[in-house]
């Protein structure tokens, strides 16, 4: 059984249909890249597995059907979401912007994990009572990334995480994610523009295009293929 | 959509419809005076300045966007500037219809000037304020010898009808009042003043409506309504924002002005607690606004039409037994009569279902009866109402026309 | 002195109204980005409530438990049925709606209460005075350097200050607080990191609307009496405070209410040209100014904007 299965899934906004028929899957342990030329219903696909719009279709996690279900109550079965263009609580500082990620979890680990990110990410420790509004774009996404991962998820929806940052910042972040599905066996489903760089650390790759996906498999499957390479990958 | 008749914008037959329309409105208002009760002809000319403070506020809320519950203010400012120049310099009122306009211009233009810094709600805010500061800027000791204070200027031997107007107290029966030695009006059904209110309510709010057809069909109106659609691409375009807003908030304030003279004139008296010159008079030209169509010519209009049958009807309903029996059981416990539960409760609903009011609605429906096809060259130039732009809207019946 | 003290006081207690309307402002402001025009006219109808536990003869306390709750609801069923819907529509439109609010629940007050002053043995109350939550017989007073100032007025500023603290307490030290503030933020992201959105707005306005009710009832108190225009002009000082403070800024609300109505005692006491009569337009010039000068206010952020 995959962790994470969606078939059919059609979504959109208000009368305007986006995503006509996505299929896709994510096993337990994988990292999934999807790629895909702007507008094609990436963003869309993971709103639409988070529940924040309208859809329709199956989306199962963990054999679970979660197509009906509201966006907590997904955060809550395992499934948290980093969105483009990051999504922090600008007004808030980066602690509790952290807390915030943990606001389903009612443990006392809570401040254990805290610590935890922030030798993840030793940047944030730093600015711990700093604004998030007022960090870096690439500490900015480092928050989200923490933020979305204090909520203990199964499976990590990371929406576009290299958008305006340096390509070494970019790496370090990937790095992150890798070492993060190495050592805790975390799932991974990851939004890129950048194939260069995703296709690495990619198990599996799906392209989408105008709501569909039009072609799916490994990295190396994928590269081989003269035309998808020609139009997705670009070299 | 079906539409049983369709006729081309400017044919004969659009001309004949449109004569037709203007035919049945002046019949109407023949008869209310000649032929109705004086407790219509009463009914009638509130209806009539209400439309016309509507229809003033019409103008910028409707047509540039920007909200005012303080038109209350201008209207009292109306309503004092024919008090103070009648009682206390003898003035003739017809005289002071004109002071009363440009003196509410001037203010309005000064008050244009903030409100075309601060936007939606918040310029709805101030508004409110200089509604509520009003009446006490009336009752304030300083202004005293101009305004009266507390009581306001009274309705006796020195007020407003022992001047040479004459405005029909004394007896009851109108005098003094001719235009060149002939008296139309105050002896139409030989029932003294009442119809000559009438008529001077008539006569402004006519005024108003076609003022404000002026300057909405003008250059000088697009610019207003490219101001309410996108202030920015307005700006772009060469519209200086500033000064059109600064001239359509002066322009309803002034006309805004002239039925609170008529109210004057009528009551023969001003005081601060006459109700449209308090905060209630502004949320009621709201109100009338909103049912009727805001951004609609002809929406106040409408929407004062139902306010004044409405409370007239409900008036009396604080008493029980007024009430008729099958609406008993659910009025009969209201302390107070019902007109502005209903009002609120109409306007929640209306915003609901039918955003753009009364006008709004037969504009949806009304092609499936009479189609008016618009000329092919961009001459679509009645404006969409007000900023419910809302996005869900469902599509307009296209060719239509006011 | 003794009058300086006095006037100190007078406004501080006043001031203290219209910070728990600001409160209330706020609150809704940060949730939901909206003005409540209906503020005034909620805290009206759980002070009539009040008034009429009162009339059944229940304590103060339980009086107030029950006004407060009642403001809650109101608030509570604003939001989710007719502020969360429309705001899908327009800002017009929820400005609308607020002020239909506005109208209707002033018109339902009048309907069931009737349009007098009340307490009023005329329509027979049995109550001499508006239930008060302090002593407020005419010798409930202390002398401080000759001023006398009433239990009433040390109370509610008490009051005032015990709800700010509670308050803060809430947004800073609480789950929930850390919720609502989440959602002011960025409610998108809330929702993403399984807040229930609607669950924090419902009780956001809800919260907004008992603290107004308390500022209405605290209000009829210092009054002695509840009536259907009791609190237009008190709305008007409530939204300068918030204005002042800045519309995202719950402390700056408190400390502009305060101030506003210490400024405007001061200012009608002292300066004589003012008087009673003018009194609100220091509210009024304090908007205006405001909101021409520095939009987000003293203490708010610069996110908020005008629109
Ligand atoms: N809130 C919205 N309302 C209406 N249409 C939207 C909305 N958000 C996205 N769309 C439309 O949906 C389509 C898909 O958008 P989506 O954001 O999913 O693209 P994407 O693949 O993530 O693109 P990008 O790489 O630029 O982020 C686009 O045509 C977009 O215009
Ligand atoms: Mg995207």
């Amino acid at each position: 059984m995959s962790l994470l299965s969606v078939s059919h899934l059609k979504a959109g906004y208000g009368p305007i249909n986006v995503l006509h028929d996505v299929e896709l899957t994510v096993e337990a342990g994988e990292i999934v890249v999807m790629l895909g030329a702007n507008g094609a219903g990436k963003t869309t696909t993971m709103r639409a597995i988070s529940g924040m719009i309208g859809r329709s279709g199956e989306v199962h996690f963990e054999g679970a059907d979660i197509a009906r279900a509201t966006p907590d109550a997904i955060v809550r079965a395992g499934i948290a979401q980093v969105p483009q263009g990051r999504g922090t609580f600008p007004e808030l500082n980066v602690e509790d912007n952290l807390r915030c990620g943990a606001y389903i979890r009612s443990d006392k680990e809570i401040d254990a994990d805290i610590d935890r990110w922030f030798d993840v990410f030793p940047r944030l420790r730093e600015r711990r009572a700093q604004r998030a509004g007022s960090l870096s774009g690439g500490e900015q996404q480092m928050l989200a990334i923490a933020r979305a991962l204090m909520a203990r998820p199964k499976l990590l929806l990371c929406d576009e995480p290299s958008l305006g940052l340096a390509p070494l910042i970019t790496q370090e972040l990937f790095a992150v994610i890798e070492r993060l599905n190495r050592e805790m066996g975390l799932s991974v489903l990851l939004v890129e523009q950048n194939a260069n760089l995703a296709m690495h650390m990619a198990h599996r790759v799906y392209l989408i295009e105008t709501g569909r996906i039009v072609a799916s498999g490994s990295a190396a499957e994928l590269s081989a293929d003269d035309s998808i390479r020609k139009a997705y990958l670009g070299f | 959509m079906k539409s049983l008749v369709t006729i081309k914008e400017g044919s004969i037959g659009h001309w004949v419809l449109r004569l037709l329309a203007a035919a049945i409105v002046v019949a109407i208002m023949l008869w209310i005076p000649t032929k109705g009760s004086n407790g219509l002809v009463t009914s009638a000319t509130e209806a009539l300045t209400l439309m016309s403070a509507a229809m003033a506020l019409n103008l910028i809320l409707g047509y540039t966007g920007q909200i005012s519950i303080g038109h209350s203010a201008f209207y009292g400012t109306g309503a004092y500037v024919t008090g103070i120049l009648v009682s206390k310099y003898e003035w003739s009122p017809w005289l002071t219809f004109p002071v009363a306009f440009l003196f509410a211009f001037v203010v309005g233009v000064l008050v244009s000037f903030p409100a075309s810094r601060i936007k939606g709600v918040y310029l709805a805010l101030v508004t409110l304020a200089l509604a509520l500061v009003f009446p006490n800027l009336l009752r304030w000791p300083k202004l005293e010898s101009l305004t009266g204070g507390g009581p306001g200027i009274p309705n006796g031997d020195s007020a407003l009808d022992t001047t040479g107007f004459n405005i029909g107290r004394r007896d009851g029966q109108m005098r003094n009042f001719e235009i060149f030695g002939w008296d139309p009006f105050g002896d139409l059904r030989g029932q003294g003043a009442i119809p000559f209110y009438y008529w001077i309510a008539a006569g402004i709010a006519v005024i108003v409506y076609l003022v404000i057809r002026g300057v909405v069909k003008s250059r000088a109106g697009r610019s207003l309504i490219a101001v309410r659609d996108n202030e920015t691409a307005a700006a772009v375009m060469g519209v200086n924002l500033v000064a059109t807003k600064a001239f359509a908030f002066g322009i309803s304030a002034g006309l805004c002005a002239l039925p609170g003279s008529v109210t004057a004139i009528r009551l023969g008296a001003v005081s601060p607690d006459i109700a449209t010159l308090t905060i209630l008079g502004s949320l009621t030209f709201l109100i009338i606004m909103v049912i009727g169509g805001a951004g609609s010519l002809w929406g106040p209009i409408i929407g004062a039409a139902l306010y004044v049958f409405v409370t007239d009807r409900t008036g009396g309903w604080a008493d029980d037994e007024a009430i008729p029996g099958v609406l008993r059981p659910f009025f009969g416990w209201s302390k107070i009569p019902p007109g502005s539960g209903i009002f609120a409760v109409i306007l929640i609903v209306l915003m609901f279902v039918a955003p753009r009011g009364l006008v709004g609605v037969w504009k949806q429906y009304s092609p499936r009866v009479v189609r008016v096809v618009p000329r092919p060259a961009g001459v679509a130039h009645d404006a969409k109402p007000a900023l419910v732009a809302d996005t869900t809207t469902n599509s307009t019946p296209e060719g239509e026309s006011e | 002195m003794a009058l300086f003290l006095q006037r100190l006081v007078d406004g501080l207690s006043s001031g203290s109204v219209y910070a728990l309307i600001a409160l209330g402002l706020v609150i809704i402001y940060r949730g939901t980005g909206h003005l409540n025009f209906a503020q005034g006219e909620m805290a009206l109808f759980a002070a009539y409530v009040v008034y009429q536990m009162g009339e059944w003869g229940l304590p103060i306390g339980i009086a107030l438990v029950i006004g407060l709750a009642t403001g809650f609801v109101i608030g509570a069923v604003a939001e989710v049925g007719l502020v969360r819907p429309i705001s899908k529509k327009s800002p017009f439109a929820v400005f609308i709606v607020t002020i239909g609010l506005f109208q209707l629940l002033n018109w339902l007050s009048g309907a069931i209460w009737g349009d007098q002053v009340l307490p009023n043995s005329g329509v027979g109350s049995k109550q001499q005075q508006y239930p008060s939550l302090f002593p407020d017989q005419p010798d409930d007073f202390v002398k401080v350097f000759g001023a006398a100032i009433r239990y009433q007025s040390l109370g509610v500023l008490l009051l005032t200050l015990v709800i700010t603290g509670l308050l803060f307490l809430l947004f800073n030290k609480t789950k929930f607080g850390l919720a609502m503030r989440a959602v002011a933020s960025n409610a998108e992201s809330a929702k993403l990191v399984g807040i229930r959105v609607n669950t924090v707005l419902m009780v956001s306005w809800g919260l907004a609307a008992a603290i107004g009710a308390l500022g209405g009832v605290v209000f009829a108190g210092i009054n002695n009496s509840v009536s259907l225009g009791l609190m237009f002009t008190v709305f008007i000082y409530g939204s300068a405070a918030a204005t002042l403070g800045g519309f995202d800024s719950p402390g700056g609300a408190v400390i502009a209410g305060l101030a506003i109505g210490v400024i405007e005692n001061m200012a009608a006491g002292y300066i004589g040209f003012i008087g009673q009569e003018m009194k609100l337009a220091v509210a009024f010039i304090v908007i205006l100014v405001v909101l021409m000068v520095k939009p987000s206010g003293l203490f708010g952020t610069a996110k908020v904007e005008r629109v």
